[in-house]
């Protein structure tokens, strides 16, 4: 008898519980999905900006953006996966017809502080992380690390996270280009 | 169904990514029984199986519950919940096999319940196997395994911990370092020497 | 009105959560890499707490005490859940920062601690304030820690650099630094405590001495 009381009384909590989490699910969900939806919107526009609409495609199971401008399509946004040091670096890389990137954002690393995390370090005054900023207008193909202006400069002391987001583009956006142009 | 994929969470729970050295996840239960070798594996064992199960149920659920009826967020409540049901399960079975163990216990079995390790592997199962509302490929197996690790992970924790403890036992310690103060300045040696395995790749 | 405000100070220093009764551990160490978050966190948690506490107390006479355990976890949820949406809503790079311990808060031992401890047996208004006093407490051990790491760690505070041509000792900001600054920190909050036990003792022997 004791027990269909404690679980009666289990169940009144159990469902004022429930009773306020839906309402409070019912006032804040519109606001969380419409930030998710900025925030997609805004990185797209960060990786490439000279675009103004993006459209939503798919090739054999990955999503993609296509960017367009003037009603012309001008290129595509990929997300890509790097091997780095820590774990996987996820990254938003836009790029035109030819592989010329237009711009790369990181959306997640488990890099080191201090060193492999400094890929997505912004210096004050600027609003774009400097390690990414090297590899905009410059061909898919070329990229490689180096000191001359046409190569892409390391993080001292950061070489494996480095060379892991070059390898990392370079693998996704050709792999990619390869199979849409098929 | 990857074996590499395996492999990578097993060396990542265990060791990159070791819950209470990394993570500090059930640190509460790690500080409190790590002083003998003992207790320290039978509680080990304990926290695995309660992570791999719990992995197992709450997988479940969010896969054939939350989803399905769109209640995803009411992950937290049903998970923890089910994680305490459960420990109370194990709880009673302990008590009727083998009283001498559930005294042995004391307050750290109930104590697993609040243990963050249980609840946070759940958690993370559901944020790393499921992508946009559905389960990645052998999603369920991942889950289960990466509970199966977690436990491992912290057993291994708790055994270092306890034979470097029993060993200093027999030395002087300074009176306002002893017990907690200590226990936290060997945990964060041991820490330090477990970021060594970080950048493991293969 | 004092006795309130007793309830309210045991929380912030004799009775406090981190340094005294060493519950909650898992996300001060985890979260206390920048003031920032620990602000943060300290507040989530302080408005769980404070939930919790209320209705706990309020209900203390209508649950049954052999299932308060579920009836706790099920109240204490709730009130992490309402957090989790608010957050994700009104506060996305906090809850973002913050990552898998929004949800973690309802394992939280000072949460469940104070439930058994004090809000079943306590009235709603002390409830309340032990409520503020501990959250209080617990932000404010996060900031003490939190700006150790953030300073040694990174040369800043809030975000702010602080001091330049100075190398920041990395390990601060992991796993090793929280570790070491928490151990070294209650040594010496153990050591602050023995010296009182000491002199108390040598003036009780030195009055019995002096007969």
């Amino acid at each position: 008898m004791e027990m269909i009381r404690y679980g009666f009384i289990l169940l009144i909590i159990c469902f004022f519980a429930s009773l306020t989490l839906s309402a409070t699910y019912k006032v804040t969900h519109t606001r969380i999905e419409a930030q998710a939806v900025t925030e997609e919107k805004e990185s797209l526009d960060e990786v490439f900006p000279e675009a103004s609409n993006f459209k939503d495609a798919t090739l054999d199971d990955k999503n993609y953006y296509i960017a367009e401008k003037d009603n012309k399509d001008v290129g595509y946004i990929i997300k890509a996966e790097a091997k780095g040091y820590g774990g996987p670096i996820s990254m938003l890389v836009g790029f035109d017809f030819n592989g010329e990137i237009k711009g790369i954002k990181i959306l997640s690393h488990s890099e080191t502080p201090g060193l492999g995390a400094k890929i997505n370090e912004v210096r004050s005054g600027e609003n774009v992380p400097w390690f990414l900023k090297q590899f905009e207008g410059k061909g898919v193909q070329n990229l490689e690390l180096g000191d001359k202006p046409e190569n892409i400069q390391a993080i001292t002391a950061a070489t494996i996270s480095s060379t892991a987001v070059v390898d990392g583009v370079k693998k996704e956006v050709i792999e990619f280009l390869s199979r849409v142009k098929s | 169904m990857d074996l590499s994929n395996f492999i990578m969470i097993f060396i990542s729970m265990v060791f990159i990514n070791n819950f209470i050295l990394s993570k500090f996840l059930g640190l509460c239960s790690f500080i409190g029984v790590s002083k003998e070798t003992g207790p320290a594996m039978s509680m080990g064992l304990a926290v695995t199986f309660v992570t791999t199960m719990s992995s197992i149920i709450t997988w479940l659920i969010y896969r054939f519950v939350l989803i399905p009826f769109n209640i995803t967020y009411m992950r937290t409540i049903s998970f923890i919940l089910v994680i305490a049901t459960f420990v109370q399960l194990v709880e009673m079975f302990i008590r009727k096999t083998s009283p001498h163990l559930y005294k042995f216990f004391g307050i750290y079995l109930p104590l697993i319940t609040v243990n963050c390790a249980v609840l946070g592997v759940a958690v993370l199962n559901s944020d790393m196997f499921f992508v946009n509302g559905k389960a990645v490929r052998a999603s369920f197996w991942y889950s289960a395994f990466q509970g199966v690790c977690v436990g491992l992970g912290y057993t291994l924790a708790m055994l270092l911990m306890s034979g470097i403890r029993e060993r200093l036992d027999l030395c002087n310690v300074p009176k306002a370092l002893k017990d907690f103060p200590l226990a936290f300045i060997i945990a964060s040696i041991m820490s330090l020497s477990f970021l060594g395995f970080n950048g493991f790749k293969f | 009105m004092s006795k309130l405000w007793q309830e309210f100070k045991k929380g912030v220093t004799i009775e406090n959560p981190t340094f005294v009764l060493v519950l909650g551990l898992c996300p001060t160490l985890a979260v206390s890499t920048s003031v920032q978050n620990a602000i943060g966190m300290g507040a989530a948690a302080t408005f769980v707490l404070l939930g919790s506490n209320i209705f706990i107390s309020a209900l203390r006479n209508f649950i049954p005490d052999r299932i308060r355990i579920p009836c706790y976890i099920v109240i204490i949820a709730t009130f992490v859940t309402i957090n989790e949406m608010v957050m994700k809503a009104y506060f996305p790079a906090l809850n973002r920062a913050l990552g898998i311990f929004v949800p973690l808060i309802v394992v939280n031992c000072i949460v469940l601690g104070r439930a058994e401890a004090f809000a079943c047996k306590n009235r709603v208004m002390n409830s309340i304030f032990d409520a503020l006093g501990m959250g209080v407490g617990f932000t404010i051990a996060l900031i003490i820690i939190a700006s150790i790491r953030e300073f040694l760690g990174n040369g800043s505070l809030m975000g702010i650099p602080l001091v330049k041509g100075f190398e920041p000792v990395i390990m601060m900001v992991l796993a090793p630094g929280a570790l070491f600054t928490i151990g070294i920190l209650i040594g010496i909050i153990n050591f602050y405590h023995l010296k009182q036990k000491d002199k108390k003792e040598i003036r009780r022997l030195s009055c019995h001495g002096s007969e």
